[in-house]
């Protein structure tokens, strides 16, 4: 079974990397992705973002997300192709003039997939190399309250724990003789017999993992870190350069919005 | 270290006292072994001494509980207790946290104003006592419940306190984990600590206890050392399970020729590349009641799941009612095997106990189903449960209901992984007389269980099983 969203202990780029730096190089990373509408600068960034993961040693991992991402593809297009038919036509999904295909549509559908996938592959990236406790501790020191992380922290622990109890469950209405079906359908069908108890089963866990909390002093007590990871020269630089291209792109795209031009014309 | 004085408590929700004037007090490197059949109290009792119920919980409370000679309610807030109590509740999954067996650790010390040197010097000394080190890179769902449970235990010895309770910690826990817990705390029985215990293995107790204290219906029935409290025919009752008169050779042993219901040859069957059973030969009769005993790994679970098609045979074969087993739908094989599982939780996600047990009736179109519902809930003692939710039912009713679940669909063969995980001993030997009837009415009856003492007074047969293989086979018939 493969694990969604779960560390992974290797020596790659970004597993030497400061967690902070991994944050702003995902941040920065997000709101150009946000931004742009250049669907050139989109699948340049794509590009480079899975070259990052090869150099990470984790483009196997990621790799595994396409299918996912292609099927978010599809339902983009097929959407805008319904909701925004503008531009050219180039030909009918249905023939007899039915559905047309537009440029305009194919265009925002492409935007889309583009910006999700960048998106979806740089937290995976961000997430499975990060120690979930250095992740927390930065997030700490970042200044995000300790609730927030203690939130983020626990949504990735159960995860796994929650991919193992629904195969449970799952088993166990299967001995019931429920026959869901496959496909589709069958997922839909399966819903109650396989999330009630889901579901149950990690809500009837809440008092005992907040007074865990509670009894812990997470939330109350100081904390002296042990084995603390301090940003080297490296870190540094490439901060600068995240920030540069930031500031950057921001002024290209942002200023000829309110009537500016770095270029005088 | 604590004290209770006539301690009474009513949960908000209402409903019966669950403490009725407790009075306990609890001196230093004292272990108090506290028992009682489920409902007693006992986890009341455990959150009333660790200051939990004054602080976090509303209800109805009477009398007076003392940590370190202060009353619980003047501590600020229960972090400031948390200094000088830790607590270990009995489901270890919702007590991790972290992503990895040390940061869950770390995460403890880290919270005490330490040194880094100092740090360093208890993690480590610290995994040693609990035998973590191998696994402090572990997630917590690559741990076996034992080891989930010492994690859990470790993260709380972090907190330094000199006072630990621990509410049933191992409830869920095989032999094997169950002594590695039992290692552990004697360990820190030696080194001075002050252990409150909820358990119903007193057995395998015996050893550590200073005193052990008995609850029923919300009180203390009896307290006192073991050694002379135990014998009482009083406390007996209560804390040695009591199976006597279920073994029952009165029903006529399986007819030898008979056609078995289940045929094993040459089973094995491999997780990727590791093998867990490595060439399982078996038949089993209409009419046997067997237990499959052996260590967590050893192959029972994986065995059971080949009878009703969740695993399918690497190599051999499996025939179930003239079915093979290795190609027939799950929901085809559900029609002659009824495999219960352990964590009845897993399964029920009906509104009433009669719908949970109607579902499996209608998936298998089972005739007459309101009359084979009502015969189902009259062998399970469930009827007056009919209309309530099952999640609220108690743990023996739960588990009662997972076997009504299963029963409904009408199998030849009922199959049951541990069926009395969790529960005291009435409610064991309560299921023990419904497998027993169910297997007077001519169905073979096929338990997993780690207690030795249910296989041997209860059953006919007791398949041991190592390392993927029947190591032996025994009838006690002869």
């Amino acid at each position: 079974m493969s694990e969604i969203l779960q560390y992974i202990h290797k020596d790659g780029l970004f597993h030497r990397m400061h967690p902070g730096t991994k944050i702003f190089l995902i941040l920065v990373i997000g709101i150009v992705t946000i931004l742009t509408l250049d669907i050139l600068l989109l699948c340049l960034i794509l590009l480079a973002v899975l070259l990052l993961a090869l150099a990470g040693k984790v483009l196997r991992e990621v790799l595994q997300q396409m299918a996912l991402i292609l099927a978010m593809s599809v339902i983009f297009i097929l959407i805008t192709l319904i909701t925004m038919p503008e531009g050219e036509v180039l030909g009918y999904l249905i023939p007899g003039g039915f559905l047309p295909v537009t440029t305009g549509a194919l265009y925002a559908g492409i935007l889309l997939t583009l910006r999700f996938a960048i998106l979806i592959i740089s937290f995976q990236v961000f997430v499975i190399t990060t120690q979930p406790r250095d992740l927390v501790n930065t997030l700490e020191k970042a200044g995000v309250p300790i609730d927030y992380n203690l939130m983020f922290l626990i949504a990735l622990r159960f995860i796994p724990t929650l991919q193992i109890e629904a195969r449970r469950i799952h088993e166990a209405q299967l001995a019931r003789g429920y026959a869901p079906g496959t496909g589709f359908i069958g997922r839909i069908r399966s819903v109650a017999p396989v999330m009630v108890p889901l579901v149950s089963n990690a809500l009837s866990r809440a008092t005992v993992l907040g007074l865990t909390i509670d009894m812990r002093g997470y939330r109350t007590r100081a904390r002296t870190p042990l084995r603390e990871e301090r940003m080297n020269l490296l870190d540094r630089a490439v901060i600068v350069i995240l920030a540069v291209i930031l500031v950057a792109f921001l002024a290209g795209t942002i200023l000829p919005f309110f009537g500016y031009s770095l270029v005088q014309a | 270290m604590i004290g209770l004085e006539e301690v009474s408590y009513c949960y908000p929700q209402g409903g019966k006292e669950a403490l009725l004037g407790v009075s306990l007090s609890v001196g230093p490197g004292e272990c108090i072994f506290i028992t009682g059949p489920s409902g007693a109290g006992k986890t009341t009792l455990c959150m009333a001494a660790a200051g939990i119920l004054a602080h976090e919980y509303g209800g109805k409370k009477g009398g007076r509980v003392t940590i370190n000679g202060k009353d619980a309610k003047e501590y600020p807030s229960l972090s400031d207790i948390s200094g000088l109590v830790g607590m270990v509740f009995d489901d270890p999954e919702a007590q991790l946290i972290f992503t990895t067996v040390e940061e869950e650790i770390l995460s403890a010390l880290e919270r005490r104003g330490l040194s880094p040197a100092d740090i360093e010097e208890r993690l480590a000394s610290i995994m040693e006592i609990t035998n973590l080190s191998a696994l402090k890179d572990r997630a917590p769902h690559a741990l076996s419940g034992g080891q989930k449970q010492r994690v859990v235990l470790a993260t709380t010895l972090a907190l330094g306190t000199d006072i630990l309770i621990l509410d049933e910690p191992t409830a869920e826990l095989d032999e094997h984990g169950t002594e590695s817990i039992v290692l552990v705390l004697k360990d820190l029985k030696a080194q001075g600590k002050t252990i409150i215990l909820t358990e119903h293995k007193f057995s395998r107790f015996r050893d550590l206890a200073d005193r052990l204290v008995v609850m029923e219906g919300g009180r203390i029935r009896a307290s006192g050392p073991p050694d002379q409290i135990a014998g009482e025919e009083s406390v007996r009752r209560i804390i040695v399970p009591d199976f006597s008169g279920i073994r029952d050779f009165s029903v006529p042993p399986p007819q030898k020729g008979s056609t078995p219901v289940i045929s094993v040859k040459g089973l094995e069957h491999y997780y990727g590349e590791v093998p867990a059973l490595r060439g399982v030969d078996l038949e089993i009769s209409p009419g046997e009641f067997i237990a499959i005993v052996g260590e967590n790994g050893s192959g029972k679970t994986t065995l059971i799941k080949h009878f009703i098609g969740l695993l399918r045979p690497t190599r051999g074969t499996v025939t179930v009612d003239g079915k093979n087993a290795a190609t027939a739908q799950v929901s085809e094989l559900a029609h002659t095997v009824g495999l219960v599982f352990q964590n009845p939780d897993h399964m029920f996600f009906a509104n009433t106990v009669a719908e949970e047990i109607g579902f499996g009736i209608a998936n298998l179109g089972i005739l007459e189903p309101e009359n084979v519902l009502e015969g189902v809930m009259e062998k399970t003692g469930l009827s007056h449960a009919r209309d309530l939710y099952p999640r609220w039912l108690s743990r023996g009713e739960r588990q009662r209901l997972a076997i009504a679940c299963v029963l409904a669909m009408q199998p030849k063969v009922i199959v049951l992984d541990e069926p009395t995980t969790g529960l005291d001993g009435r409610e064991s030997r309560e299921i023990m007389e419904i497998l027993k009837q169910l297997q007077r009415d001519g169905r073979a009856i096929i338990m997993v269980t780690h207690s030795r003492q249910i296989a041997e007074e209860c059953t006919d047969r007791i398949i041991t099983m190592e390392g993927g293989k029947i190591v032996s086979d025994i009838s006690r018939r002869e």
